[in-house]
């Protein structure tokens, strides 16, 4: 596909099908059967939903419309169909609690509702709660929509055209809406090169209202021509790994933590089998390459999976930067610890210890939120991501969160993250959270009980206190940790998993 | 049910199905994370011909409450 030509959404579906045509574009189980959909089929579809949501218009303008529910075919025709006549959609988090729903349909204007049919007798509330929400369209319905809409003539789109609003499910504070134009989302589907073919299988894991996931299976299948399939639930990725056999998935590092330890364990089994066999079972028979991203991933880790003969890289961004900062070169096996390279087409600075980015991919600001907007972009630009790191050699290195930075009474900043990743690897622990406590810097730490069945509670207290020591010794005096607390129930998380910060401590102290 | 589980439930994390009781917590007790526990119930499904709910998942915290929602799905 020839990228100088496409500059917004619609030409990269239009495109898609002029170059791929009658090839399979997405695969997913409809119970125990599985269908599949062509280049050509999805852009007549996506069409043929454009052709609803325009009729719909008060006259030209824009509507914004919200889609609901696990990745899905007609997830996709909702969210293409509304961006391919110039309206805005706006993917919500499918596991977010109705009123939570009803607050985003709210802020973000929405006019026209997709949503998937589990989500059915949520709707007396939310036609109670969003006025302004005209059209309920159930992906039960879309069938009889695409047989009621003939193809439209699709209108041209500047690329300056809002394409998403994106609600950030950050680990504190209200979520803020990202505002993502055409222009964004296609320069960071187009920065990079050659990650991708035709002959490829994508295996699609992560939620689709995540940008990662979005630009990165999504919007690059369709440019080079891969064959989506949809893993339909979390329950099923074991059994869909083999029935899919994928050459290539984006995972977060605790599923590729999860599978390395399944593999282990059944190497321990069957002493005679190479890992990379099992491995190569596992992933049903043809995996090369796994993009992680989304949170820490261990280099230790991902050693592990190179040695399994599967290439593993890492990137880095934020739904704010559509969302590509950096990604590695998956045939890059120096496992130094960084996030990747910065991609083309994006500069990085640092400044105070921050890291900033420059890019096209960079978004417009947040929806109706002026100051929020003049916060994370400087006046000339630079969108400040919040992160803590370092460049070196055109790799990003990152040690934490600004504004997680523990400050301490003696001016000392220390980074959590940096003193968590510390804990990383180690089989007893299954979570970990560092904080101030009272000035004192404090590890909390939920046990790995599988681990630690067998051990006292005084066992278990010294081990994770020698742990500690250990820890201490390979960080400078301010940075070490002073307080020890074991807690017996899991941290409470956010929707992505990740551990909210600033929960209140229940450990016991050690 | 509660002894095929018991069965299944072995297969993810290094336990003997003796120490299985009703009242074993699958992340606190049994040491199963979020995926490990996603996988048990897609096992689940199709070995009593089911189909669960993903989101039902997060109000299933022990041995007995995953009995108690598989058997009334079987009705």
């Amino acid at each position: 596909m020839n990228k100088e030509n496409i500059k917004n959404l619609q030409q990269l579906v239009k495109e898609a099908a002029a170059e791929y045509g009658d090839k399979v574009f997405l695969k997913e189980r409809q119970g125990k059967d599985i269908t599949q959909k062509s280049f050509n089929e999805f852009y007549e579809d996506v069409r043929r939903i454009s052709a609803y949501v325009m009729s719909k218009r008060a006259g030209e303008e824009a509507l914004h419309a919200a889609v609901i529910g696990p990745t899905s075919y007609n997830w996709l025709v909702s969210y293409f169909g509304t961006v391919s006549c110039g309206s805005a959609a706006v993917p919500l988090d499918a596991q977010l609690p109705c009123e939570e729903i009803c607050d985003l349909l709210n802020r973000a204007d929405v006019s026209i509702f997709f949503f998937d049919k589990r989500y059915e007798k949520m709707m007396p509330a939310v036609k109670a709660a969003c006025p302004e929400v005209k059209e309920f369209v159930s992906f039960d319905d879309i069938p009889a929509l695409l047989d009621a809409n003939a193809p439209a003539e699709l209108p041209e789109i500047d690329p300056e055209t809002l394409a998403a609003i994106v609600y950030t499910s950050g680990t504190t504070g209200k979520s803020k809406g990202v505002m993502l134009l055409h222009r964004n989302l296609i320069d960071n589907a187009m920065c990079q090169d050659n990650e991708s073919s035709p002959e490829d299988v994508v295996m699609t894991v992560l939620p689709i209202h995540h940008i990662y996931c979005f630009t990165c299976d999504i919007l690059c299948s369709l440019r080079y021509g891969a064959t989506l399939c949809v893993n339909d639930s979390m329950l099923h990725i074991p059994q869909n790994l083999k029935l899919y056999a994928p050459t290539l998935m984006l995972i977060v590092p605790m599923i590729a933590e999860t599978i390395y330890k399944q593999i282990k364990a059944a190497s321990g089994a069957n002493p005679g089998i190479p890992l990379a066999a099992i491995a190569n079972s596992v992933f049903g028979g043809r995996l090369k390459t796994i993009y992680s991203g989304g949170a820490y991933l261990r280099p230790e880790l991902q050693k592990a999976y190179i040695d399994m003969g599967i290439n593993m890289a890492q990137g880095y961004g934020m739904t704010e930067c559509s969302p590509r900062i950096s990604t590695a070169d998956p045939t890059d096996h120096s496992c130094a610890g960084d996030v990747g390279v910065i991609v083309n087409g994006c500069q990085v600075k640092i400044e105070d210890g921050e890291i900033l980015a420059k890019s096209p991919s960079v978004m417009a600001g947040y929806y109706k939120d002026e100051a929020a907007t003049a916060e994370a972009i400087t006046p000339d630009g630079w969108l400040r991501t919040g992160d803590l790191g370092y460049v070196e050699n055109n790799r990003i290195f990152i040690t934490g969160r600004k504004k997680n930075l523990i400050i301490l009474a003696n001016g000392e900043n220390v980074s959590p993250e940096e003193l968590e990743n510390k804990f990383a690897g180690r089989d007893f622990i299954s979570e970990v959270l560092v904080y101030s406590e009272d000035d004192v810097i404090t590890a909390e730490i939920f046990p790995n009980a599988e681990y630690c069945k067998e051990m006292t509670s005084e066992e278990i207290e010294k081990l994770f206190a020698d742990t500690v020591k250990e820890i201490n010794k390979t960080v400078t005096s301010a940075k070490q940790i002073h307080r020890l607390r074991i807690r017996d129930v899991e941290f409470d998380k956010t929707t992505s998993k990740k551990i909210r910060r600033n929960q209140s401590v229940q450990g016991k102290q050690i | 049910m509660l002894e095929k589980i018991k069965e299944l439930i072995v297969n993810y994390v290094d336990v003997n199905t003796d120490d299985i009781t009703e009242e074993s917590r699958f992340v606190e007790d049994l040491g199963f994370n979020s995926y490990d526990f996603m996988s048990l119930l897609g096992e689940l499904e199709n070995e009593f011909d089911i189909t669960v709910d993903e989101s039902d998942a997060i109000d299933i915290h022990t041995v007995g409450e995953a009995v108690k929602y598989l058997e009334d799905l079987k009705k």
